[in-house]
């Protein structure tokens, strides 16, 4: 029997902001592009937006949810007669997750790398070697302790 | 309103962490053919990364804000436009801009922040992808007055990906459903756009999910292949990780042979302005673009 988690609608519509999600009339315009949906046995954003919109918190809000099989190309906002923003309720859902300490391991790795490095690529010799053999400038450090400063998150 | 007085080209370019460590031969595609351009590519020190639109988006929108804000922020004290081009950089970018523009309660937040190292997001420049500027500041007819060796006879397929385009509303490019700057930037290089609808389809690399992830991919070069084009042809270097390398990847997962060479836009338009393949790093690229280069006459 599924939940409707109170707590979970109020958090998503605050974070929304103005209709959002709410507007959504289940018309599946956001389906016939989706690439996941086409790939994807269980993902389908029209379900994904009733579930927020009845607040079936369990069902998004949990390790290995679907939300992370959506592939962010935004094809979903151009398609909806509703504004409904699809990928932005997708981010509230999954910065949800991220808040629980669930979220997959590349999404910390990532969040880690920008506030210990400012890059989410690590630099290394080589790669100041090919910046040479092309002729660039050389890289220079990023303002780590500036990030670290206005960023809320996880810096541990 | 775009802070380049006097007609002047001046940007201030933002080359992000892809395609300064991994592709930096994009990086050197960019910076060789805008002078070319009558562009000048004025450099700031002390960015950090965009930051990436997907992961670092997904654990927490406004530390994502607000470390856009504060690149931003650097730009504005020149009172230039920022010229990005990376697909990911421009959508992390342009849509913190105009998002920070319109939302002035976020925009509080995000300056409440900001003030803590001395910055402020004033929201007085424009985010610009490079296609833009080459479509609205220089001119196709530009491009074209600049190239010495056109690339005569070559195909190219477009991929197109999704963040130059979409959401229309944040890009303000053109129809994401019916584009056209790529293909008039290929012609302006003498080169043959192949068309096809689905070049507006996404590279995948954003799901989490291998296995969609390679469906999605396995479909768009069985797409490419039938096309009888010399090369694909495309503007974010997220998408070419994901044809490159991706391409011996999905050849290997299954058991087909996938191989065309693939280029970022700026390295065609090199080669057409009369550099060498070196200078843009064409060696680089995993799958070979031999065949491509044979085609174009080189060696």
């Amino acid at each position: 029997m599924a939940k409707v988690d109170f707590k979970f609608k109020s958090a998503l519509d605050e974070m929304i902001g103005g209709m959002g999600h709410s507007a959504c009339f289940q018309c599946g315009a956001c389906v016939g592009d989706c690439p996941a949906a086409m790939h994807s046995e269980r993902f389908n954003p029209r379900q994904i937006m009733l579930d927020a919109v009845l607040g079936l918190a369990d069902r998004l809000v949990c390790e290995d949810s679907l939300v992370w099989e959506c592939t962010n190309c935004t094809c979903c906002f151009e398609h909806c007669p509703q504004d409904v923003r699809q990928v932005e309720v997708i981010m509230a859902i999954k910065n949800m997750i991220h808040d629980r300490g669930i979220s997959p391991d590349n999404v910390k790795a990532n969040v880690t790398s920008i506030t210990s490095t400012g890059r989410v690529i690590a630099i290394s010799e080589l790669i100041h070697k090919r910046r040479r053999e092309l002729g660039l400038p050389e890289l220079t450090e990023a303002p780590v302790d500036e990030l670290q400063k206005i960023v809320g998150g996880e810096l541990s | 309103m775009s802070g380049n007085g006097n007609g002047q080209k001046r940007y201030v370019p933002f080359f992000g962490c892809l395609m300064t460590t991994k592709h930096s031969q994009f990086e050197a595609a960019v910076r060789r053919t805008m002078p070319k351009l009558d562009v000048e590519l004025v450099d700031v020190e002390g960015f950090s990364c965009c930051p990436d639109p997907i992961y670092y988006k997904a654990a927490d929108k406004l530390d994502w804000l607000t470390v856009a804000a504060r690149n931003i922020s650097l730009v504005e004290d020149l009172e230039l436009d920022m010229l990005t081009c990376c697909s990911g950089c421009t959508s992390t970018l342009k849509e913190a801009n105009h998002t920070l523009k319109h939302d002035a309660e976020l925009r509080g937040k995000v300056n409440q922040r900001l003030k803590t190292i001395g910055r402020e997001f004033k929201g007085s420049i424009e985010v610009r992808n490079i296609a833009a500027i080459v479509r609205d500041d220089i001119g196709y007819d530009a491009v074209a007055a600049s190239v010495t060796r056109p690339l005569n006879g070559f195909k190219v397929a477009i991929h197109y990906g999704c963040h130059l385009l979409r959401p229309q509303a944040v890009m303000e490019l053109e129809d994401p459903g019916r584009p056209e700057i790529l293909q008039k930037m290929i012609e302006a290089v003498g080169a043959e756009p192949v068309w096809e609808a689905k070049h507006i389809v996404c590279c995948g690399t954003a799901c989490q999910d291998v296995e969609i992830k390679s469906e999605i991919m396995h479909e768009n070069l069985t797409e490419y292949s039938g096309l009888k084009a010399d090369a694909i042809g495309l503007v974010c270097p997220t998408c070419f990780d994901q044809y490159d390398l991706g391409q011996l990847q999905i050849s290997r997962k299954y058991k087909e042979k996938f191989a065309m060479p693939v280029f970022y836009y700026f390295q065609m338009l090199a080669l057409a302005q009369g550099l060498s393949p070196d200078e843009v790093g064409l060696g680089r690229h995993r799958v070979s673009v031999k065949p491509a280069l044979e085609k174009l006459g080189f060696n």
